[in-house]
């Protein structure tokens, strides 16, 4: 899940039905309430002159934290962001039109092909840094995408910046659960993050760390199903 | 006339070995009424009770039993509560070796009274007959802002409350009581006692804001704006890890957060009650020999591992109290004495061992304890498939790092004068936020003398 906008004490977001906690999300009715909302934790991104700004997003619900970052950041001048969004098919295109408003350029792919170019982004971001139009990339959502988007702007000496997702407990630096290794070191995500810069990033270590609790995801999302029957 | 003492305690009832390492309650089943004045007639009733003066919140030991051993438990329970706010919890957390029990006179005869297990007995007591401390607060207009519940942010809220000031108590997570509520676990400390015992504070009015982290959620500037003083009980919650290779490797945890999944998030309920998850081997390394290192060892027992301790030095150096180093070897806790790890091996991603290195102990230390090192060409490895890593905590950096003037030292501590005030005025600190980890008692020592210090303050101030 992530959030879109936080507006006059309302906030939008964007969750995709995946373990137990989102279908139970999906199983709210009216009137239903959360213990309580905490945000937003962990710094926030400088909302400033970079030039040429690529925001990426794929996989999950990245796109919520595109819409919310590209619209603060067209609004400096001197600012181009130009949108990359990837999806695995057409039928799961969302929030296309609210992020293209946002943009001032917006670029999308299938991997199917069934919807705008097939493929990823990072080829359509690879076109541009050789063309030598980036000056910043910026993403959020898958991580292998990260560790791959790491090594191309590596290559074109262009500065990438990653929203990072650790599993985490307490999210106040309390568990160091959420520990990742920037250069070698030791970083929390919820207080030091979620931005990081992709270069120093041990992904590998990332990717593995995510799937810490797989087992038991998948035991808490089927006793879930069993029930709700 | 010499009375005829009993030389040793009363047995305290506890949970049979078996039984215990199979749940989470409560290991000593506390004393009847009877057996409570049995043990305190023991007390000497010493001229200059030794007690009293090592107890940090100076709790007026030798009166407290002298009243429970008449039979007088509201009086005994009132004796304490003018200097503990919370004894069911003291009673069980403070390591009374090192303090009232260390310096009891009968400890040169035979066993000292067992001052721990009296002080729950009557908090649990008070509870149960729901007596409590009457007097009456005269209401003042300034606003005092305490930044976190646990053993300190209690003391002081109670103290500044009972002297009229409007006191809003700030908590992070969603259950008030800090390190009482998210380190210590169950079987030590109940949550039951923990919530009881806390709601003393609502009934006499201090305002408890859950889920409302300061520095992130609302800003130490608009606190300053709003409160006429603050005080700064952060804690010392971040974990310390090895900085040794293999850190990056699942299955391992620092201890606070295998606790805090295990105690605050109750991981030894999942999937049936609770939804977050914790995930524990068949052989299980604690490093360090702490308190806390005790706590997660003895968890991982109930969760059906086979625990081992690694410590560097040898048992009696052990910081931990007596109680849980005696409670942990009776649950079948392998000690594994001058040892030290060098790095956590992996497979697949996973923690697989640890290669150990033996050590031998020299001259002592600033802390009095001998110290250790690495005995070279003495590595081994040892297979473990959870290492959970209990060295010690530091203060917790979210609210410092976005407090700007609060000034710390190189362990990340608040710098503070005598009186605990920081160098901006109007704002105090202390418990471990200031000395980087210490006891519960110490801190709510540190609570009361802040509240005072804040009292003298806001008088000079209107």
């Amino acid at each position: 899940m992530s959030v879109q906008k936080a507006v006059n004490g309302k906030l939008t977001m964007l969750i995709k039905k995946l373990g137990k906690t989102s279908l139970e999300l999906f199983d709210y009715q009216v009137g239903n309430s959360f213990h309580a909302v905490i945000g937003p934790m962990g710094n926030a991104t400088p909302i400033k002159k970079y030039g040429n700004i690529v925001w990426g997003a794929d996989l999950v619900c990245g796109y919520a934290e595109n819409w919310a970052h590209c619209n603060a950041l067209r609004r400096i001048e001197g600012n181009h962001v130009i949108s990359m969004v990837s999806f695995p098919s057409k039928e799961d295109v969302y929030l296309e039109e609210e992020l293209r408003s946002v943009s001032d350029e917006y670029y999308i792919t299938t991997y199917d092909g069934s919807y705008g170019r097939k493929g990823h982004y990072l080829d359509i971001l690879e076109d541009l840094l050789c063309e030598g139009r980036v000056d910043i990339v910026f993403a959020c959502g898958d991580i292998a995408t990260m560790k791959d988007l790491a090594k191309i702007t590596k290559r074109f000496d262009v500065p990438a910046k990653v929203v990072l997702r650790q599993i985490m407990v307490d999210a106040t630096g309390m568990c160091g659960s959420c520990r990742v290794f920037i250069d070698g070191e030791m970083k929390l995500t919820c207080i030091d993050g979620p931005m990081f810069d992709a270069h120093k990033v041990d992904f590998d270590e990332v990717i593995n760390r995510l799937g810490m609790f797989k087992k038991a995801e998948e035991t808490a999302k089927e006793r879930y199903l069993v029930k709700g029957e | 006339m010499v009375k005829d003492i009993r030389k040793n305690r009363v047995p305290m009832p506890e949970q049979p070995v078996e039984t215990r390492i199979t749940n989470f309650h409560e290991v000593p089943l506390g004393y009847s009424p009877e057996q409570a004045i049995e043990e305190a007639k023991r007390c000497l009733q010493c001229g200059k009770p030794p007690c009293i003066g090592n107890c940090p919140v100076e709790v007026d030991v030798k009166q407290f039993l002298k009243e429970l051993s008449e039979g007088c438990f509201r009086e005994a329970f009132l004796t304490i509560k003018k200097c503990n706010p919370i004894p069911a919890i003291a009673g069980r957390v403070c390591p009374q070796e090192n303090q009232c029990e260390g310096a009891c006179t009968l400890g040169n005869i035979g066993s000292q009274i067992n001052i721990g297990k009296l002080e729950s007995f009557l908090g649990d007591w008070a509870m149960e007959n729901g007596v409590e401390e009457a007097f009456t607060i005269n209401e003042k207009p300034e606003k005092v802002a305490v930044i976190g519940s646990g053993p300190s942010g209690i003391s002081c809220s109670v103290d500044l409350r009972k002297n009229g000031y409007q006191v809003t108590l700030f908590e992070a997570l969603h259950k008030a009581g800090g390190v009482l509520q998210y380190g210590i676990p169950e079987f030590r400390l109940p949550k039951k006692v923990v919530d009881e015992e806390l709601s003393y504070l609502n009934k006499i009015g201090v305002d408890i804001k859950l889920n409302t982290i300061i520095g992130q959620n609302l800003s130490f500037k608009e606190l300053r704006e709003e409160y006429d003083a603050i005080f700064v009980c952060t804690g010392a919650g971040a974990p310390r890890f090895l900085r040794i290779p293999g850190e990056e490797l699942n299955g391992l945890y620092s201890a606070n957060e295998f606790l805090i999944r295990t105690n605050l998030m109750k991981a030894y309920m999942f999937p049936d009650e609770y939804d977050t998850p914790i995930v524990v081997g068949d052989r299980v390394a604690v490093i360090g020999a702490g308190n806390v290192a005790m706590d997660a060892a003895r968890c991982s027992i109930r969760m059906g591992s086979k625990v081992s301790m690694i410590y560097r030095r040898s048992r009696k150096e052990s910081p931990a109290r007596i109680e849980e180093v005696q409670h942990a070897l009776e649950e079948g806790l392998d000690l594994m004495e001058l040892v030290n790890p060098v790095r956590i091996l992996g497979e697949n991603g996973w923690v697989k061992g640890v290669q150990l290195i033996r050590m031998r102990l020299g001259d002592p230390d600033e802390t009095g304890r001998r110290k250790p090192y690495p005995v070279p060409g003495s590595e081994f490895v040892v297979n473990f498939d959870t290492v959970i890593e209990a060295i010690g905590t530091l203060p917790n950096r979210l609210f410092l790092e976005r407090a700007r003037g609060l000034e710390v030292n190189k362990k990340g501590g608040i710098l503070v004068d005598e009186n605990l005030q920081t160098r901006i005025e109007g704002v105090f600190a202390g418990g471990d936020a200031i000395s980087g980890g210490a006891t519960v008692i110490q801190a709510l020592g540190e609570g009361r003398k802040a509240a005072k210090s804040i009292h003298e303050y806001l008088k000079r101030k209107h």
